[in-house]
Formats: C-alpha cells, sequence, structure tokens
C-alpha cells in the first residue's frame, strides 16, 4: 500500500510511502492543534501516523514547530531535511526558518502575515520586512504560495479560526492526501458546538482559497 | 461531559495520543491505584492525564506532590502496600528522588513500582541533558525504553506485571519526541487487580539500616542476575539476523527508544531493511547476553544508535571481549553518532550511509541571504513576575548598587534576557536560596544579596535552605514570586493555592506563615500585589535596607491564568492607552519595562500598545514618567 498524490494540473500521480507536513509559526497561533486534527484525519484515512511537537513554549511567544507523518507503515517521527511534502506557516518569517527542511518536492503554504518578536530592537536587532521575506521565498523555491489566512478567518467570523482555514488551504489545492470527510470530522472533533458553524465557514473559505491557488500549482 | 477518548473502555479500539497520555493510559490499563510527581517539562500531562481519568476510575489516587523525592516515596508507600504505584518525573527529578531511590532499589518492590523518567536530549526545555539510563547501572534495576506511543502504552503495562514478578523497581525512560509526540494506538483492557492492600511488618526488608541492608544488597544482587538472565527472553526485545552482505560485509544496528523508530524508517529509505541484522532493545538494562552474542558472532560491523552517553556501546565492547570476538567484529556508535543533543532526521541518513558506504547526497539548500534574529520566549504580557523584575532593576539604580540575583527554574528565568538582565545565577530548583547562602559569606553589603524563585519551586526545595539562612545568620533577601500556580509546566496547582490535581480542595499552606514558621521575624517579611509597582518598589526598598534574612513575597495571579479567569467570569479587561500628546517617547517603557504589548511609533516618536495582546494590568501606568499612560473608561 502506498500513497497517492495528485501532483500538478495533469493530475498525474506520484506514490509515497509516507507523507510529511511541517507546520510552523508563532505561539499561540494553534500550531499543536492544527497537527492533532490532521493526525485524526490520518487515522480515519486507515494510516499510521507520527508527530513530534513543540510544547511548554506556546503561550510564550516562542517559535513552534510540528512534525507529522502518515502512511500505510511509519515508524520516525522526526523528518529529514529535504523530505517535507508540506510546509505549512503559520507566519512568514517562521517559514524561512525552516527554509532547510525543504527540498526539490517541497510545497511551501505561507500566512502573508508577519510577527515581530518582542523585544527585537532593545537586542539590537533590525528584523527584515514582510516584502524582503516574501520575495526571499519565492526567490529560493519555485513552491511557495502566499495567501492572507486570518483575514479569512476575520472574515469566517473569528481570528481563532485561523487554524483551520489553514486546514482548508491544504485540502483544496489538493496536494494532502487526506479525504475531506476525515478531515472535516476530525475538526469538529477538537471545536465546541457553539463554534462549529464558524468553523465550517472557516474551513470552506480556506478550500475555496486552496482551489484558487491549485490553479497556479507547478 | 463525554468520557475523554484517553480514557475509553473500548479495547481493540483506534485512537489519536499524544506519548504521555498513551503512557497515562498504560498506567490505568494496568490498574494502577498511586500515581505521583512532581511537574516537568516533557513528563507533566502524564500525572494531569491521570487525574482526569479519575472521575471514571475512582480508585486511582493522583497527587502532585511537593517534589520529586516526596513523589517518590508516596508511591513507594504504596508499592510496601501492595498496590500498584508509579512514580513521574521528568530527568532532573531523578536527582532529587534519588537519594530515597537508591536505597529502596535495594528493598525492591511488592505492588508493582515503576518510576517514569522522562529525559530531554537537546535541553528543549532542561537544564541538562543527563542520560537517566545510567540509574538503571547505578540503581542495579532494569530500565525499559519505548520506541513509538503504542509501545509505551504497552510497555508501560507490562512494567508493573515485571516489577511484581521479579520484586523489583522498573525504570521507564523516555525522551522528549516520545513524550511530546502523537502516535496510532489501539486501546487494551483495563485490569482490575482484586487483591487486598494493607501494609508488611516485615521490618527485615522495610527497615534499611547497615545489618538490613548488608542482606538486601545480597538480594539485590541476586535479584539482578535473575533479570539479566531472562533479558534475553523479553518480549520486548527482537532480533533480526540477516546473513546478507553488502560488498561482502555483513552489517548489524543496536537501538532502542525513538533512535529505533528513526533508524527503521532510515534503512527502508535505503532498501536495507532485509540486508543488515538489527537488535531492537524495549529493555535497555541489563543487556539481553545471549542474543548480543547471535548478533556478534553473525556480523562483522556493528552500529550502535543511541543518543547521549556511549552506554551500550560501552556494554557492548565489553561483551564483545568476553565472548573472544574482538578480532571478528568492529563495534562502531560515538565514532559516528555525536554524544550530544538530538539526532535529527537527516543525520541517521547520513551516518548509516557512511557507516554502509553507500552514496548519500546530502539535501543542497540555497543560502539565505538574510538573518532571522532569534523568537525567544518572553515573559508575556502582564506578567506579575516583570513588574516584580522591574522594581528590582529600579532599586539597583536608585540605590547605585550592583545586586547578585541568585535565581531559579520557572518562568522567571526568562528574565535573564533584555531589557531585565536580572537572573544571574540559575542551577537547579531551590537552588536560589542555596546559592545565596554561600554568597552571603563572601559578599560585602556592597553587592546585595537576592534569592528570587517561584511559589512552587520555593515549596519544591526552597525551603531547607531558608532555614538554613535563618540558622546560621546568612544575610540575605528572599523574592518568592507567588503566581499562584506552577505556570512554566501548564499552570499545575501547588500548595500555595491549595487546590489538588484532580481541582477539589485541599489544604491551602499561606506562604507568609510559612517563612514565619521557618524562623524568618514578623518585621523582615513583606507581601505586595505584583501590579502594585509604586508599593513595591516603597517595600522592596526597605527590604533591601533591613538586614538578616528577609523575604519579601510578591502575589499576583499568573496573567495568563487571570485572563481565563476574567473571560469565564466576563469581566472586563480594563483598556490600557497611551496618550500621545503626554508621551514623551523617552522610550522607557518599550525598552527598560520591556512588555511585549508595548511598541514604539518611529514615524511619530510615540509608544503604543498593542490592545490585542494587553492584558489590563496596568503596571505600565505606573512605569511611565510622565503620565501619558491612562487607563480608558467608559
Amino acid at each position: 500500500m502506498v500513497i497517492q498524490i495528485n501532483k500538478g494540473p495533469d493530475n498525474w500521480t506520484i506514490e509515497k510511502k509516507r507523507f510529511s507536513v511541517l507546520n510552523v509559526g508563532v505561539g499561540g497561533q494553534g500550531i499543536i492543534r492544527t497537527t492533532q486534527i490532521l493526525a485524526w484525519a490520518a487515522l480515519m484515512d486507515g494510516y499510521q501516523v507520527r508527530t513530534a511537537e513543540t510544547h511548554g513554549m506556546a503561550q510564550r511567544g516562542g517559535s513552534v514547530s510540528a512534525y507529522i507523518r502518515f502512511g500505510p507503515e511509519v515508524a520516525s517521527p522526526l523528518i529529514p531535511k529535504g523530505q517535507v511534502d508540506i510546509i505549512l506557516a503559520f507566519e512568514i518569517s517562521e517559514a524561512l526558518r525552516v527554509f532547510n527542511f525543504s527540498g526539490p518536492n517541497t510545497y511551501f503554504f505561507v500566512n502573508n502575515k508577519i510577527i515581530i518578536p518582542p523585544m527585537v530592537n532593545q537586542m539590537g536587532f533590525k528584523y527584515p520586512s514582510n516584502e524582503i521575506l516574501c520575495q526571499q521565498l519565492k526567490n529560493l523555491h519555485y513552491n511557495t504560495y502566499f495567501f492572507d489566512a486570518d483575514k479569512l478567518a476575520l472574515k469566517a467570523g473569528t481570528s481563532k479560526a485561523l487554524n483551520i482555514v489553514m486546514l482548508g488551504i491544504i485540502l483544496g489545492s489538493d496536494k494532502l492526501p487526506i479525504k475531506e470527510d476525515s478531515l472535516k470530522h476530525s475538526i469538529l472533533r477538537f471545536i465546541p458546538k457553539k463554534s462549529q458553524e464558524v468553523n465550517r465557514i472557516a474551513f470552506q473559505l480556506g478550500i475555496e482559497k486552496g482551489k484558487s491557488i491549485r490553479r497556479d500549482l507547478l | 461531559m463525554s468520557i475523554p477518548y484517553f480514557a475509553e473502555e473500548i479495547p481493540g479500539k483506534r485512537v489519536i495520543m499524544l506519548g504521555n497520555e498513551a503512557i497515562a493510559r498504560g498506567i490505568l490499563e494496568a490498574g494502577v491505584v498511586i500515581g505521583a510527581g512532581y511537574p516537568g517539562t516533557p513528563s507533566s500531562e502524564i500525572l494531569d492525564t491521570l487525574a482526569k481519568m479519575k472521575p471514571y476510575y475512582p480508585h486511582l489516587n493522583i497527587e502532585w506532590s511537593i517534589n520529586e523525592k516526596v513523589g517518590f516515596e508516596v508511591a513507594y508507600g504504596g508499592s510496601i502496600s501492595n498496590a500498584r504505584s508509579v512514580a513521574v518525573m521528568k530527568h532532573v527529578g531523578l536527582n532529587v528522588a534519588s537519594d530515597a531511590f537508591m536505597t529502596a532499589c535495594y528493598a525492591g518492590a511488592r505492588g508493582g513500582m515503576v518510576v517514569v523518567s522522562a529525559d530531554d536530549p537537546n535541553c528543549f526545555s532542561s537544564q541538562n541533558e543527563q542520560d537517566n539510563r545510567y540509574f538503571g547501572l547505578h540503581a542495579l534495576i532494569p530500565v525499559f525504553e519505548p520506541s513509538t506511543v503504542q509501545e509505551a502504552k504497552d510497555l508501560i503495562k507490562y512494567a508493573f506485571e515485571f516489577s511484581e514478578e521479579h520484586h523489583t523497581i522498573v525504570l521507564f525512560r523516555t525522551t522528549t519526541r516520545l513524550n511530546h509526540g502523537r502516535g496510532d494506538v489501539i486501546l487494551g483492557e483495563i485490569q482490575n487487580i482484586d487483591r487486598p492492600y494493607g501494609f508488611d511488618w516485615d521490618r527485615a526488608r522495610w527497615v534499611c539500616l547497615p545489618s538490613h541492608s548488608r542482606v538486601l544488597r545480597t538480594k539485590l544482587l541476586e535479584r539482578f542476575e535473575k533479570i539479566s538472565n531472562l533479558a534475553d527472553e523479553f518480549p520486548f526485545n527482537s532480533l533480526k539476523l540477516s546473513s546478507e552482505k553488502i560488498n561482502g560485509i555483513r552489517y548489524g544496528f543496536i537501538a532502542a527508544g525513538i533512535p529505533y523508530a528513526q533508524l527503521i524508517d532510515t534503512l527502508i529509505d535505503f532498501g536495507l531493511e532485509n540486508k543488515v541484522s538489527i537488535l531492537k532493545l524495549g529493555m535497555v538494562y541489563p543487556p539481553p547476553k545471549k542474543l548480543i552474542r547471535k548478533l556478534l558472532s553473525s556480523v562483522d560491523k556493528i552500529l550502535v544508535v543511541e543518543e547521549l552517553e556511549p552506554i551500550l556501546e560501552n556494554i557492548l565492547k565489553q561483551l564483545t571481549y568476553e565472548n573472544k570476538l574482538v578480532n571478528e567484529v568492529e563495534i562502531h556508535g560515538k565514532d559516528y553518532f555525536p554524544q550530544q543533543g538530538e539526532f535529527s532526521g537527516e543525520i541517521y541518513l547520513e551516518k548509516v550511509a557512511s557507516f554502509i558506504g553507500i552514496e548519500y547526497k546530502k539535501n543542497v539548500i540555497p543560502d539565505i541571504k538574510i538573518s532571522l534574529p532569534p523568537r525567544l520566549p518572553v515573559l508575556c504580557p502582564g506578567c506579575s513576575h516583570r513588574s516584580t523584575f522591574y522594581a528590582i532593576t529600579l532599586l539597583e539604580k536608585e540605590l547605585k548598587l550592583k545586586f547578585i540575583n541568585s535565581s531559579d527554574i520557572g518562568c522567571y528565568t526568562l528574565a535573564v534576557y533584555k531589557p531585565l538582565e536580572c537572573v544571574d545565577t540559575e542551577i537547579c530548583m531551590g537552588g536560589s536560596i542555596g546559592l545565596a547562602n554561600g554568597f552571603a559569606k563572601i559578599h560585602s553589603t556592597e553587592n546585595p544579596i537576592l534569592a528570587i524563585l517561584g511559589d512552587s519551586t520555593f515549596f519544591h526545595s526552597g525551603i531547607p535552605a531558608l532555614i538554613n539562612a535563618v540558622y546560621n545568620q546568612n544575610n540575605l533577601l528572599v523574592v518568592i514570586l507567588d503566581n499562584r500556580s506552577t505556570s512554566m509546566t501548564g499552570f499545575q496547582d501547588n500548595p500555595g493555592t491549595g487546590i489538588k490535581i484532580t481541582k477539589e480542595p485541599g489544604t491551602r499552606v499561606v506562604i507568609e506563615e510559612l517563612v514565619r514558621g521557618c524562623g524568618v521575624p514578623p518585621e523582615n517579611i513583606w507581601v505586595e500585589d505584583s501590579y502594585n509597582l509604586n508599593k513595591m518598589v516603597e517595600k522592596l526598598r526597605e527590604a533591601l535596607k533591613a538586614q538578616g534574612v528577609r523575604v519579601f513575597i510578591s502575589r499576583h495571579l499568573c496573567s495568563l491564568l487571570e485572563e481565563k479567569e476574567f473571560r469565564s467570569k466576563q469581566i472586563q479587561i480594563p483598556v490600557v492607552k497611551v496618550d500621545p500628546s503626554k508621551c514623551k517617547g523617552c522610550l522607557i517603557c518599550v525598552n527598560q519595562f520591556g512588555c511585549p504589548a508595548l511598541s514604539f511609533n518611529k514615524e511619530e516618536k510615540k509608544a503604543i500598545i498593542n490592545q490585542e495582546i494587553c492584558r489590563g494590568c496596568k503596571v505600565c501606568i505606573s512605569v511611565c514618567q510622565y503620565d501619558a499612560i491612562y487607563e480608558e473608561i467608559n
């Protein structure tokens, strides 16, 4: 058994033993929850799942990253550099920080938002601007796609739905080999009843965005 | 509320679990009665999860103990009374518990007794990366280590049986990637241990005085030898032999834990999984001698894949000598893999390739032309510690003295960074007061000595050092940052809150009463709300000018918890703003106080407050000398 992934507009497929996603961002953006949702969805699709997550820094503004690997047979949680299939970045400079994990077949999905770390100026550093970071990423990797997921989350009704928008985007892009139903069920698992409608809209907005990105994908 | 997935009684059901949840689940499935320990990353979620199981399994007796030593003793009391018991801690916690642990291993277990030690290669959230497998060699007890989340559950469940059968304490060692990684797990049956619990008046066993200990030591050695002989049949050890040669050489590997999982996928990537021999260990100590002998005589070269210390490697080299195979087989380990940090995914690819002599093309990464400043964790907006540290820096300037700030383990260690830079030493839990005792013997009043530590850390091991200061008249000021929570590890309660791990009411221990009981005279004790900056400076000034052992308690609930409380009670968070007409752009609030909610608009040369993250603590109102910051009341 292998994972079939649609690759490119002609829908030719590649086969893989395991699929690897690296979620990165800043504490509080919902990176761990996103990883948890993906893990349950992959389980529903019948795969083995491994994750490795940064805990503890979540609420103190540090960099957060979480690896997830799934497939018919997966043992290892850590992804070797170059083997990541999707880098899902909730913040643009965090995408650049893990740039060395990407390989020629990696897709970058980047929320076009910059969060300047507190104290950077006081420490005598200068933080690069959003434009410079975007340009760097684009120059470095042809499979880099930007979008404003925060705006879509707000449009859905709450900034907290950011991670659900992000999940919708990678699903809509057709680059994530997980069934839509499984992902939907997995999301609902972690959302209290009263917020389900907002998150349903957020997921849909993300999927639409992902579909529009799909047209640009190489 | 529906039953959480980790507590469900549906054997065979497949779920996703965090490593620590799976360990808790294994403990539940084993019919354990007592769980005790002290929070510490990456181990904390184990007892937290067990506490969440308690409503469905009332036989569980789970507690946060005051420190790891007491936690171990609580669990051991359970074992002596024939109940299955577990003590849970991070790796450095076992140092604290080791006094009790080392001798308890002589007397052994009655009810199954397991000590969970969560090690932290790479010091993700620890002061060191010690390898606690050594405690197995040190105490002569078996060490188990799981390599997947599923195995973590199954292996710890088995560990209680093993412990009971062989009357030994079992050390269950994990590393961060296991504790804080998720995986698919099949739930097992929850055992019902139906037997009477009761004390055992076997004084020759439980009273470890010299005449008994000599006998117990003999029994320990016998027990250990028996376990060593059983290691070859241990169900979580396995040897897969291959007679295939690669370029004329037969290769073998030994691994356990996360390195085993990474190694297997690496071998699959190279298509080597069936072409090499692999010894996988679930019991990493004592070693399975027959299996190792089989491996030694079946291959030409062996690579031991283990993070941190070369423990298995050294054992292997010893066994090679004992089996007279030194000239037949090469043993490698630390000549390939580093002795420091965590092994990244690509280290495995690189080292396995170079060991076997196959090509591995490193991922070529283009240069990133800009340097990104680090994103370090910081004290949160509204953090009560920030306000206390700021008061200390103000007094340092006012008194024109250089303080020695001996600090401790907790969120507040982050004050080592700019702009506060208020932490000069930090080595271990409670070490702030201990070290300060020593500094007091050397330094004159030119350098006032402050010992700064949190509420939970003070309870953990600050108290004996405080009594020491009183007894020996060591002149120092203890600052207790009482934010009424063990925040860094996940907001656990402690004696200062009087709430138990199960959220049931316990008995609150009031810090100022405790301090008085330690012998600090009442006139040398000050208490103030951390958010009241002016009052705090006033009282701290008094405390700094006084003599003898002094204690200043700065108290305010952790801002993250207070925010949660406000939200649940629908209390409006105060709105704090900068009046641009009054702001002089002096930057003191931004550059010296340094709350993450404050920043500076360079064009207009005015401070601004980010309303999205401001917690409304209002401390910056007192920080501003020009009354430019105000609370907006509508």
